[in-house]
């Protein structure tokens, strides 16, 4: 075989961790007797309103999203993080990840190193976790501002400071004052709801799903959004790239978590990629749509590190980055994602791109401009290659969303008529095309699984 | 740089503007799949519409969006009547500000959808290729 030839990549870490117990008598027994913990959403620290629920974190830490990751982090860790960007054991990782109660819940609990906890999901056993520590929170804001960076300490790629309006540190500013540390393991596996149910496809799982279709090199693109056309180009000119041929598999992983007002819902985001291959515009042979839960930070470079982990993880070769990646607001520099693959951020503890430090990252970033659509060329174009400048014509998402609203039916060139038709579908049944108040209310109630009933 | 607002022109919309004298402000967008009128929005406009809808953001081409539906009902309604995309539409629109607001409020919890045949994706659903 040529030596131009990639192969997959091993897991983040070396190994894919998975804790989980598929045999119900032994979770039962190892949730005997321990004191009962019921999983609550994280409430915004202002208005109430849900904006995390740490099952999600539970979920891909379990099955291997974030290896190698096993649990909720010691007070050393989640300051090795916030000041190389690094895990104690080397491994690099954007984000705290914590398991954070109250006072109140900690006094009841009455807990403490050593002993196990139980965690119920609505209502039954999920997990248990193995108490390592306990370290409190003492200033949640300075740990939202040092999670995502300042214009001060960070010059490179911050361009304004972090504040309320900014999602990902509101989870952070958010956090309850103590912390369990220690290592999750899923006892009850919870099942999976129409229509994710068809989407799921944890690390393990894609591997092989990926050694089943024969595919050795798979690009991922990274979505919160129903595909237009745009975005379909994007996933087909990108896999042009792979080595000696194009990449064997286009993947889409959805995060699937808590939404902002203007999302479109999580079901219409997960069949709408779905039907870009019901509909054939990409071969299902070629095409597998997955997710992974996470409740989105919008940490632009470190949103894109973490998802070239989870990707990584779940065995992808190349990974689609374009302009504001996972960016809300304009807290980063636009290109700051790009800027962190593809020369590092000295400042975030990355003096070389993240592909290129010790205990980097394998998976190979395809850093993209953007696509539009020329009407001199007649089709969707590169902004690298088309020099129409005058004539292009940009997808803004607000642009695409406002038609929909209106009740416009969407021109081919914006929306394939089928994909749309899936918007309309989960408009039928929300009652709006887009998340509202409702829906993410709803949602945090009803979440994303069902547990089994389990007595213990 | 002033930015814009587009409003999309159904049939409806574009027999209204007939005779306003605007019909020469319509453009074609994507490739003439879609019409629209793009208005040029006066600096203290501007001001005005962004702090009266809160949601209202700057896209990347430069044109003001977010704003509610009634908003672009109005703005379309005071241009037929002025025949004008100029600073007195504005006003004019502003004035109406509680007005759209309580529209929007209403549309924050219910759009009724289109009217369409969904047989098809229907259809295409019940063999799906994935079944993980």
């Amino acid at each position: 075989m040529s030596k131009l030839v990639i192969e997959r990549p091993l897991p983040h870490g070396g190994r894919l961790v998975e804790r989980v117990v598929r045999d119900p008598e032994l979770g039962k027994k190892m949730a005997k007797g321990c004191p009962v913990y019921d999983i609550k959403p994280t409430l915004h620290f202002e208005t109430g309103v849900p904006v995390r629920n740490v099952y999600r974190e539970i979920m891909s830490i379990c099955y291997g999203f974030f290896s190698p990751v096993e649990g909720s982090m010691t007070q050393a860790e989640v300051e090795r993080i916030l000041k190389e960007r690094r895990l104690l054991n080397e491994w690099v990782f954007p984000y705290p990840l914590v398991f954070d109660i109250s006072e109140e819940d900690y006094k009841k609990l009455g807990v403490t190193s050593g002993d196990r906890v139980l965690l119920r999901l609505k209502g039954e056993p999920f997990a248990v976790l193995d108490v390592e520590e306990v370290w409190r929170i003492d200033n949640p804001e300075e740990l939202a501002h040092k999670t995502f960076g300042t214009p001060e300490d960070n010059p490179e790629v911050v361009r304004e400071r972090f504040d309320k309006k900014h999602p990902g540190w509101v989870i952070y500013r958010s956090l309850n004052p103590v912390v369990l540390a220690g290592k999750y393991t899923i006892i009850n596996e919870p099942k999976f709801k129409p229509p994710f149910d068809r989407f799921w496809y944890p690390p393990k799982k894609s591997r092989e799903e990926y050694d089943k279709r024969g595919w050795r090199t798979v690009i991922n693109h990274q979505t919160r959004n129903v595909p237009h056309v745009g975005h379909e180009f994007l996933m087909k000119d990108a896999a042009f790239m792979g080595d000696t041929e194009p990449c064997h598999g286009i993947q889409v992983n959805a995060i699937i978590g808590v939404k902002r007002r203007g999302d479109y819902p999580d079901e219409a985001i997960v069949e709408g990629h779905e039907m870009v291959h019901l509909a054939g515009y990409i071969k299902p042979e070629r095409h597998l749509v997955t997710m992974c839960l996470w409740d989105m930070r919008y940490g632009n470079p470190l949103e894109s590190m973490l998802h070239g982990i989870i990707r990584q993880n779940m065995g992808c070769t190349h990974h689609m980055f374009g302009r504001d990646h996972a960016a809300v607001g304009e807290y980063y520099d636009m290109y700051a994602t790009q800027i962190l693959w593809g020369k590092g951020i000295p400042s975030f503890g990355f003096p070389a791109p993240i592909t290129d430090v010790p205990y980097g990252l394998q998976i190979r970033p395809q850093n993209m401009a953007e696509f539009w659509y020329c009407p001199k060329c007649g089709e969707i174009a590169y902004s690298g290659t088309c020099n129409h400048t005058k004539e292009k014509q940009k997808f803004s998402g607000s642009f695409v969303r406002g038609m929909v609203a209106e009740g416009v039916f969407p021109p081919k060139v914006i929306f394939r008529p089928e994909v749309y038709k899936v918007i309309v579908k989960w408009w039928k049944e929300f009652g709006y095309p887009f998340c509202n108040e409702k829906y993410v209310k709803e949602k945090e109630e009803r979440l994303e699984v069902d547990l089994p009933h389990m007595e213990v | 740089m002033a930015h814009f607002i587009a409003i999309l022109l159904d049939d409806k919309r574009l027999d209204a503007l007939k005779g306003t004298g605007l019909e020469d402000k319509i453009s074609d967008l994507f490739g003439g799949a879609l019409k629209a009128l793009n208005v040029e929005v006066p600096e203290e406009a501007e001001k005005g519409i962004m702090e009266a809808f809160t949601a209202a953001r700057i896209d990347s081409r430069g044109a003001i969006t977010d704003v509610p539906i009634a908003f672009n009902r109005v703005l379309f309604e005071e241009i037929v009547k002025h025949k004008s995309i100029g600073k007195e539409v504005f006003d004019s629109v502003l004035a109406r500000a509680d007005e759209i607001k309580e529209a929007a409020a209403k549309e924050s919890t219910y759009l009724p959808p289109p009217d369409i045949d969904l047989s098809d994706v229907e259809e295409l659903q019940k063999k799906p290729y994935q079944s993980a």
